[in-house]
């Protein structure tokens, strides 16, 4: 990958919001939803479509909240505890899902994301039902910010993040666990007899998917302030496997690359039009038929059914 | 609580009957074009959207009210009409052969996009049009007060299940598409016209989807957003009863209905959590749906 | 069409993005599309950066952010406070503004969810020309939006801010709420039915799942079990927001056979309630309560005797509104221009809108006909008694608002075509109210039967 090029990008990112203060908030929330398309994608390319991704995306920013209304008040322990908190979820979910595929693995993910959805909405005594949870501000390395000071660290350290999860995930992907995954999409009864356990390797995905995804929702969590049920509900997931799809499976930076543009196109269209839904609709069935760029693996390779 | 029971099993069936229209369209175009169709809630609504607006539009030049019962079909039959040949020859035709993960993104976007429609044609203020419900009166059974226009949802949804049933079984188009179904390149190769078939199976998905939505219009009321709450029930209905089996379907809303009901009665906290728990537990024992045929296969 | 541009054009920057970072692996394009697409996406970024920096400069006009829903079954709740404050803006604007400057309004639906709500909040934030909020109608969204009002040092007006968790911890500089809030609104009711029915014994509570409709339903208990501690409540149902079909609740509420039936549903929830349950002989068997029956009055047909209110002392009817030659004009100004009366949200943002005008004369005249700030504008907020369409608006130190409370019964009339409210009755701001940082539900628990005697009667407001 073009280094320079991709240390251009995030420097143009790191400025941005010095030009136009209000695309900060912007900004880190499309990092933070990047980082959920990412933990789709890396299912995606096991041929596992998840609608129901942004169920750890919500646990881990309800865990924020959570966590915040105990005590907790460091922005790194809040972080790191919830997306744990999201890791843990989704290795409990993760360890009977995975056992399907196809179809029925995107409608139970579905089905145990509303039952979570469905859940937060209606215990109003635990979750606050549908009017969510606050997330204060937490200080940073005990250092107490003021909430616009807060948000600009939150901004870059996500940025920081991006690239450094980023990195990891690369690694990840172009490891044996990772190309193991391409081949369970490809032929998993081979890749049983060759010895490699796929339930375990679709298991660590998982939870490193569940995980991606958790760690989004907190960024998420935090800088809007306010943690809400909708987070989890059946038409966000779809969002997030939109973006996945928009930006390319081809590597990582494509579900950064998806996110971003989707954000920042909602933000320009929002002020023109209503119709945001029609325009995302359109660019997706156009994206998917007519650019066989972004959608790689889906069209490159469909199961073999036989040795 | 005793009293409780007739309302109980009463209130289970309309709300089935209810359910199961969202449903089983969503189930029959799953079973002929093996498509999951994520724009089926929002067909549902517009069926809805155009039901309310025609009897409005009687209501408003005082016509005589009964026609507002033909106009509950005459939206459906339009709505499958224009929608149906449309979608399926459009999109639906270019993901035949395709993976899952397409089908499932391709409809998405058609959802969207019909989500944002729907606003831009009928507005965003809510709905309401019950001259049918008013028209049919009320019986009291058990103590409580029904109306009569939900026992009619009830027998309306028996007709369905007895109609489709005769239809896939008794009738010459029933056989083409139980042969379609079974294998669709044996199909095509006796001559069988799978493209016509395909038509008109989804034409016929989208009529009882958009009949659900217009004989829903007259008990409860229309706004933005019902698509998406439809789409995700209908759809639990559909993997609940196994998809593509359209008594699977018929007893999956008995079920949705009886656990939304209880739920109501006994803990009303937990009324929406209801139908999508008995999602999760049906399907992590029989993944395939009650009345789905193949095992699930677990490696 | 344009949106299909749009999207081609996205589309075509995503491909050659996709090329940047090698993602399509060798599959060969032409390096001039390359560049033509590189330029023109960051030429789209470029314009989404500067678009909102262009509309900063602009002297001369005061920009208020009104908060309300504008699509969904919410906005026939949320639409007549977006007409009532279209028409208070242009009456303003009329009169030459406020201190002069001509007054602009941007609307926010709130219908997109708390995310999209925050997220307009900022955007209007950031700009110097917005110095007022009024926000918001949901209380989910008050709540989230107070700690970011104090953040960013705002002055926030909730119009339709009942709920009584907003304001309880008393330290709020930058959020008011003039409209008075959900204890006396709720505490009316038990009153007002516990005159009218001494002998009540069963109550069915059937309120919208979310903090309105849990907060007045344990306001509602409270008050009743304290001024009589024998009554039962049969059944506690929670609908969604929203939903669109109530059968089963109200068979629910049918089988427990209470004496009255209770609810703060609103908005287009409270009107296909009210259409379902009404065949279904809810309104016959029971004594039904609605709290915010006021605003279907003119759009279903209510049957005589339902108890209803304004939350508040929003009524464009009642006597002392019609006693007031300005709400009277308001009043027929605006069935002119929207084609029914207003409805109490309606009288709620005209009222915040006088409140704001207010503490803009109030601040003016404090610094010597300056423009005001943001900061002096909060201060003049503070304590302030404001002459409203209908009453008085009195702002306690803790920025809660002390407004009377109306509750009467469905009458009809043969002035109208519509129901009214008869058997009115009247409750001082003050007299329900628990004392700044009092936590509400103990206050109530420590009322005696004896505290109903001393309040107005049934009827006795005319």
């Amino acid at each position: 990958m073009p280094t320079i090029i991709a240390a251009a990008a995030v420097l143009v990112l790191a400025l941005l919001p010095v030009a136009a203060p209000w695309l900060q908030f912007v900004l880190t929330l499309a990092i933070a939803k990047g980082f959920a398309a990412l933990g789709v994608a890396v299912l995606l390319r096991a041929g596992l479509i998840s609608i129901g991704h942004a169920m750890f995306f919500a646990a881990s920013a309800y865990a924020v909240a959570f966590l915040a209304r105990a005590g907790v008040n460091d922005l790194g322990l809040l972080l790191i505890l919830s997306v744990l908190g999201g890791g843990l979820v989704g290795a409990a979910a993760g360890s009977f899902l995975v056992r399907y595929r196809a179809i029925f693995f995107a409608m139970l993910n579905l089905a145990v994301s509303m039952v979570f959805y469905a859940l937060c909405a209606k215990l109003y005594g635990v979750t606050g039902g549908t009017d969510g949870m606050p997330v204060p501000v937490p200080a940073v390395f005990g250092i107490v910010l003021g909430e616009p000071a807060f948000k600009s660290v939150l901004f870059y350290l996500s940025l920081g993040l991006m690239v450094l999860v980023g990195l990891a995930v690369q690694r990840y992907l172009n490891s044996p666990l990772g190309h193991a995954l391409s081949a369970v999409h490809t032929n998993e009864i081979r890749l049983e007899y060759l010895g490699i356990p796929v339930w375990a390797v679709l298991l660590i995905a998982y939870v490193v998917s569940a995980a991606l995804a958790g760690l989004g929702g907190a960024i998420a969590g935090l800088a809007i302030g306010r943690v809400v049920p909708d987070f989890a509900f059946w038409t966000a997931s779809g969002h997030l496997v939109l973006i996945a799809v928009l930006g390319g499976i081809g590597g990582v930076p494509g579900a950064f690359i998806g996110a971003l543009f989707l954000e920042l196109l909602h933000s320009a269209a929002v002020t023109v039009t209503d119709s945001w839904n029609l325009i995302v609709g359109m660019t997706l069935i156009i994206v998917i038929m007519f650019m066989p760029q972004g959608v790689y693996g889906l069209f490159a390779r469909k199961e073999a059914t036989s040795l | 609580m005793l009293n409780a029971v007739i309302p109980l099993l009463l209130d289970s069936l309309a709300s089935a009957a209810l359910i199961f229209f969202a449903a089983v369209g969503l189930t029959l175009v799953f079973s002929v074009l093996r498509v999951l169709n994520v724009a089926h809630g929002s067909l549902y609504s517009i069926g809805g959207y155009v039901a309310a607006s025609i009897c409005l539009f009687i209501a408003s030049r005082q016509f005589n009210p009964y026609w507002s019962f033909l106009a509950l079909l005459f939206s459906a039959v339009c709505v499958a009409a224009i929608f149906g040949p449309l979608i399926e020859r459009g999109l639906i035709r270019w993901t035949y052969g395709k993976s899952e993960a397409v089908q499932i993104l391709i409809t998405f976007g058609l959802f969207l996009i019909l989500e944002d429609l729907q606003r831009v044609v009928f507005g965003v203020q809510s709905f309401y049009e019950d001259a049918p419900m008013r028209l049919l009166g009320t019986t009291s059974i058990g103590g409580v007060v029904y109306l009569n226009y939900q026992i009619l949802l009830i027998a309306m949804a028996l007709l369905v299940v007895i109609g489709l049933r005769l239809l896939i079984s008794h009738t010459r188009l029933g056989r083409l598409i139980t042969a379609v179904v079974a294998d669709r390149e044996m199909a095509q190769s006796i001559g069988i016209d799978t493209n016509r078939i395909f038509i008109l199976a989804f034409s016929l998905g989208v009529f009882l989807a958009a009949l659900g939505g217009a004989l829903a219009t007259p008990t409860s009321g229309i706004a933005p957003g019902l698509g998406a709450d439809t789409m995700v029930l209908a759809f639990a209905v559909a993997a609940i009863g196994g998809l593509g089996q359209i008594e699977g379907a018929a007893l999956a809303s008995l079920i949705v209905g009886l656990a939304r009901v209880l739920a109501i009665y006994l803990a009303p906290s937990l009324d929406a959590v209801a139908p999508y728990a008995a999602m999760l537990v049906v399907l992590l024992i029989r993944p395939y749906g009650l009345f789905g045929s193949v095992t699930a296969r677990r490696i | 069409m344009a949106s299909r541009g749009i999207s081609v054009v996205v589309a075509r920057c995503l491909s050659s993005l996709e090329r940047l970072f090698r993602l399509d692996r060798g599959l060969p394009q032409g390096n001039l599309r390359w560049v033509a697409d590189g330029i023109a996406g960051a030429l789209a970024l470029g314009v989404v950066a500067i678009t909102p920096a262009a509309a900063q400069d602009k002297p001369g006009g005061l920009g208020l952010g009104i908060f309300t829903f504008t699509s969904g079954p919410a906005a026939a709740y949320g639409m007549p406070g977006k007409n009532a404050a279209d028409l208070m803006i242009d009456e303003i604007n009329a009169k030459g503004g406020i201190g002069g400057v001509p007054v602009s309004a941007t609307y926010v639906d709130e219908a997109q969810g708390a995310q999209g709500v925050i997220a307009e909040y900022r955007r209007l934030a950031g700009d110097a020309k917005n110095q007022v909020m009024i926000a918001a109608l949901s209380s989910a969204n008050c709540l989230a939006l107070a700690p970011l009002a104090e953040q960013l040092e705002v002055p926030t007006v909730g119009w339709n801010c009942d709920t009584h968790q907003l304001l309880m911890d008393g330290k709020s500089k930058y959020v008011f709420r003039p409209n008075g809030n959900t204890v006396p609104e709720f505490i009316a009711y038990a009153i007002y039915l516990l005159d009218r029915k001494p002998d009540v014994k069963t109550v069915a509570i059937i309120n919208p799942d979310y903090a309105f409709g849990h907060d007045a339903a344990k306001i509602f208990t409270a008050a009743l079990k304290a001024l009589k501690p024998d009554v039962e409540i049969v059944a506690e149902l929670y609908p969604k927001l929203g939903s669109p079909n109530y059968q089963t609740e109200i068979s629910r509420l049918a089988t427990a056979r209470p004496d009255v039936v209770f609810s703060n549903l609103w908005g287009a929830d409270l009107e296909n309630f009210v259409r379902q349950a009404a065949p279904r002989g809810i309104f016959t068997s029971s004594q039904v309560i609605l709290a915010l029956g006021e605003t279907v009055l003119q759009r279903v047909a209510l049957p005589d005797g339902v108890i209803v209110g304004v939350l508040g002392d929003g009524w464009w009817m009642s006597p002392d509104a019609k006693a007031k030659p300005e709400t009277v004009k308001f009043a027929e100004a605006y069935k002119a221009r929207f084609g029914e009366y207003p409805v109490f949200p309606s009288i709620k943002m005209a009222n915040a809108l006088i409140y704001v005008k207010a503490a803009y004369d109030a601040a003016m005249r404090k610094n010597g006909g300056k423009w005001p700030t943001r900061a002096e504008l909060a201060d003049a907020m503070k304590g302030s008694k404001v002459d409203t369409l209908t009453g008085t608006a009195q702002t306690r130190p803790d920025n809660d608002g002390l407004v009377d409370q109306i509750v009467g019964v469905t009458v009809k009339t043969s002035a109208q075509q519509f129901p009214v409210i008869g058997d009115m009755v009247r409750y001082k701001g003050d007299s329900l109210m628990p004392q700044p940082g009092q936590d509400p539900l103990a206050w109530i628990a420590t009322l005696k039967p004896e505290f109903a005697k001393s309040l107005p009667k049934p009827g006795s407001y005319k």
